[in-house]
């Protein structure tokens, strides 16, 4: 089997809940997304979601190094890609394509194979363990219950991740609210939260030791920058909760700190890490530091498939149930709370032609883009709760008001 | 949208043809054949200088119910144990099976005749794998190239100074320019011996990479002071198993004591035994095998040496089959092969030396064929004593210098 080619399509979507986090609480109303094809001469096509921003890494990528080259040897074939990728290093725009060629050589190794993904990677058992992130910040209480109330009853989910990070009084409410919705289907849900960076190691301790007294936190996402190991490691020897991070860093090599100085209880892992070939070898990595790893949000839960061949796979990331951009498709099925990869050979996810034509664009407009907000005025410094405008902006809900707020504002 | 049909024409076409049945496959049964060997030399190091030319082996075999049957150079009694984990099941599923088999271990742990069966049967279902893709295992493992550079060793402490310049000799005119020798019990003849070698792999290059294993014989100090006098002679690649296998302390003490890199970890069972090793950088070199839980657990080591940025090499193993993994791993060095003869029960494998590559072709799985007549020739051989290996552990082990003594070994 040899690549003969590749085409990239942007698309844009609805989203089906206002978005966001504590860098963008008042959340996005469009997403975008990039669809990569793999061509080879065998008439199989390999598919591979992301890479918005990448298309001319890909293609540098294709024509030097993937034309005519069989994709079943895609772990050699990475890293020749990370080897050209050298000095300039294998992060940011060239690790989203390095990224998402890997997915589509996978995807085709598997197809090849007529099986699952799952199976072509070794796993014994396609069910693994999930929970709902509602990306949930511009949600209002009563949404946040009412959608973890939903993906508790109707799919099972016994644990939940909420953004928190602005207002304190305000999280330990929204804390208590998501706890409710999931009680739909346990009495003991799984509480995770996730600061996205916004606070620094004194505000993580202190923000965190306090809603321990409150509630069981199963795990605190990114509570300090990505590359601060010292004070993750300081966070995490302050507090009860596990530490979880990891999920900014790009490539193995980026995870050798947390590793060596235990900055992390929990790492977390995805294909969009140098793709599905340095995800493996990140939990590997992992697992002989006894550390649980958990695998982040992914296109139609993608990162479902690599699950079960991890001997220390802790739970997935699901931020739908389905896919709900009305282009992609996907055999990966959430039931009970678990996620069971299907029969279909290769990742098993994929796109409906006809609903992408019609969603097509020709470039993304910036606030469906990947990072229409950056990072939030105060990060690592003080609080800086939603502004009135970010609150009335979030409460007109998925079909309102997009409202980025203007560069250096803040409320104190 | 670019959407292609599949050629009739193609590979992969015909293969689906073919493989349909493969939908569902299951682990029917076993089969141990146990043997002893005569091997074309004694194999023997510092605690056993003499030797051995009878080495006790054994070749498991894995049948399924599709006709294809996974073959392993090892495994033992313990085996009987385990099969019924895996009886019935799908064995391309041969990662998550891995983890099911060392979880059942989890009392007692993944050591010894457990580990070594658990090391067979990983291997036998990697073969399966390959076989079912028709491919070389190397291919299903992701590797580009089916290749590996090699250095030769002699384990040959009984070798005369002739046989060892007539080993690496006919090493170096395959073009292998490295070599490691067995030593540590007596610094004159040690300094004679690693000139031969040196002065045989010059037919390849000026400065062939010199190696030198003592095999837990040393004390940390002692490894310091006799490794420093032989540096004042040759520039040493790597020294092997310098102090014991656990002594992470020690180990690292040599390391910072000498100028050649510290090798280690043959000894050791799995990726957590290693850890320490890994975490307090006690070594510089790793070596793995199918001895750290087969296939599975040996890409493990790999991964986690790759995240600390430490080059692996493999361990030597029958017909080189480990070969196979070797070629798929980004932080792999070179491959020990011995070459004692130890192939008597194989019709076939296809691997040769080129160039000082392990040159693998493309028989599928492993690449090994079996020949039952020349088994069952080999198990009816009558034999007047016992192999002699496992070796004991020499007197004045970590504690003083038991010289050779007149008559120990061929030459002297």
């Amino acid at each position: 089997m040899k690549i003969t080619g590749f085409s990239t399509t942007l698309y844009e979507f609805p989203v089906s809940r206002r978005t966001g986090d504590a860098n963008s609480p008042s959340g996005r109303i469009r997403g975008s997304a990039s669809l990569l094809e793999l061509y080879t001469d065998e008439g199989l096509t390999g598919i591979a979601f992301g890479g918005g921003g990448a298309a001319p890494q890909i293609r540098s990528m294709v024509e030097g190094i993937l034309m005519g080259e069989d994709p079943r040897q895609v772990t050699g074939l990475w890293k020749r890609m990370v080897d050209r990728a050298f000095k300039g290093g294998h992060d940011g725009i060239v690790n989203d394509a390095i990224s998402v060629l890997d997915v589509a050589m996978w995807d085709l190794k598997s197809k090849f194979n007529d099986e699952p993904l799952w199976k072509t990677l070794g796993g014994s058992n396609p069910k693994v363990q999930a929970y709902a992130s509602g990306l949930d910040y511009p949600l209002s209480d009563q949404e946040i219950e009412d959608w973890y109330g939903t993906m508790a009853a109707d799919y099972g989910f016994k644990g939940g991740k909420l953004k928190v990070g602005l207002d304190q009084d305000a999280d330990l409410k929204r804390i208590a609210r998501m706890k409710k919705g999931l009680e739909h289907a346990t009495d003991l849900p799984n509480l995770y939260i996730d600061a996205n960076e916004f606070w620094n190691p004194k505000q993580a301790i202190r923000k965190v030791r306090e809603m321990e007294e409150q509630f069981d936190i199963a795990w605190v996402e990114e509570p300090a920058r990505r590359w601060d190991f010292l004070g993750l490691r300081r966070i995490s020897d302050s507090i009860k909760a596990p530490v979880c991070a990891g999920e900014n860093l790009d490539t193995l090599g980026d995870f050798l700190p947390y590793f060596h100085n235990r900055s992390a209880d929990v790492i977390q892992v995805s294909h969009g890490m140098s793709g599905i070939t340095c995800a493996l070898q990140l939990a590997d990595a992992a697992y002989g530091f006894e550390l649980p790893i958990t695998l982040g949000g992914s296109p139609g839960n993608l990162n479902a498939q690599l699950a079960p061949c991890m001997p220390n796979f802790l739970t997935l990331e699901s931020q739908g149930p389905v896919p709900d951009d009305g282009v992609m498709t996907s055999d990966i099925k959430i039931v009970d709370g678990w996620a069971v990869c299907g029969q279909q050979p290769g990742t098993g996810v994929s796109y409906d032609p006809e609903a992408l034509a019609k969603q097509k664009v020709e470039s993304v407009t910036a606030s469906s883009g990947s990072s229409p907000f950056g990072r939030r005025p105060g990060a690592g410094l003080w609080d800086n709760p939603p502004t009135k405008e970010e609150a009335a902006a979030a409460a007109t809900g998925v079909n309102g008001t997009f409202y980025v707020p203007p560069h250096g504002s803040r409320n104190q | 949208m670019c959407h292609h049909t599949v050629p009739e024409t193609s590979k992969y076409h015909r293969k689906q043809a073919s493989n349909i049945k493969f939908k569902t496959m299951k682990i029917t049964g076993y089969k141990l054949d146990k043997y002893i060997e005569q091997l074309d030399r004694a194999i023997g190091d510092a605690n056993y200088p003499k030797g051995d030319d009878l080495m006790g082996m054994s070749i498991l075999r894995i049948e399924t119910d599709e006709g294809i049957t996974g073959m392993a150079p090892g495994g033992n009694d313990a085996i009987e144990s385990l099969f019924h984990l895996i009886e019935g099941r799908d064995p391309r599923g041969v990662v998550g099976l891995w983890k099911e088999m060392v979880d059942w271990v989890h009392k007692g742990n993944n050591e010894g005749a457990v580990n070594a069966a658990i090391s067979a049967i990983d291997v036998a279902l990697w073969d399966i794998k390959a076989k079912i893709n028709d491919e070389p295992l190397w291919q299903t493992l992701g590797a580009m190239e089916g290749r590996a550079k090699a250095y030769a060793s002699d384990i040959g402490y009984n070798l005369s100074d002739d046989e060892l310049h007539a080993f690496y000799s006919r090493m170096a005119d395959m073009g292998i320019d490295g070599g490691k020798i067995k030593i540590g019990l007596n610094m004159k003849d040690d300094l004679r011996r690693i000139g031969i070698m040196n002065d045989a792999l010059r037919k390849v290059k000026n400065r062939p990479y010199l190696m030198i294993d003592t095999n837990e014989y040393w004390s940390p100090k002692q490894a310091i002071r006799y490794i420093s006098q032989i540096e004042k002679h040759f520039d040493i690649f790597w020294a092997e198993e310098p102090a014991r296998r656990w002594d992470y302390d020690g180990l690292r003490q040599v390391s910072r004591g000498i100028s050649a890199a510290v090798a280690s970890g043959e000894n050791l069972n799995d990726v957590g035994q290693m850890y320490p090793l890994i975490s307090q950088q006690a070594i510089d070199v790793a070596n793995v095998g199918v001895g750290h839980s087969g296939i599975t657990g040996a890409r493990q080591v790999a991964n986690m040496c790759y995240a600390y940025e430490l080059p692996v090499t493999m361990m030597n193993c029958p017909a080189n089959f480990m070969v196979h993994l070797a070629a798929a791993l980004p932080n792999h060095n070179m491959m020990e092969v011995v070459d004692p003869g130890r192939e008597d029960a194989f019709k076939s494998w296809d691997n040769h030396i080129e160039d000082g590559w392990i040159v693998i072709g493309n028989t599928h799985g492993l690449g090994i064929i079996l020949d039952d007549n020349k088994i069952s020739a080999l198990q009816s051989i009558e034999l007047n004593r016992k192999p002699g290996f496992p070796f004991p552990r020499r007197e004045g082990a970590g504690l003083w210098i038991k010289d050779i003594e007149p008559g120990e070994v061929s030459w002297k």
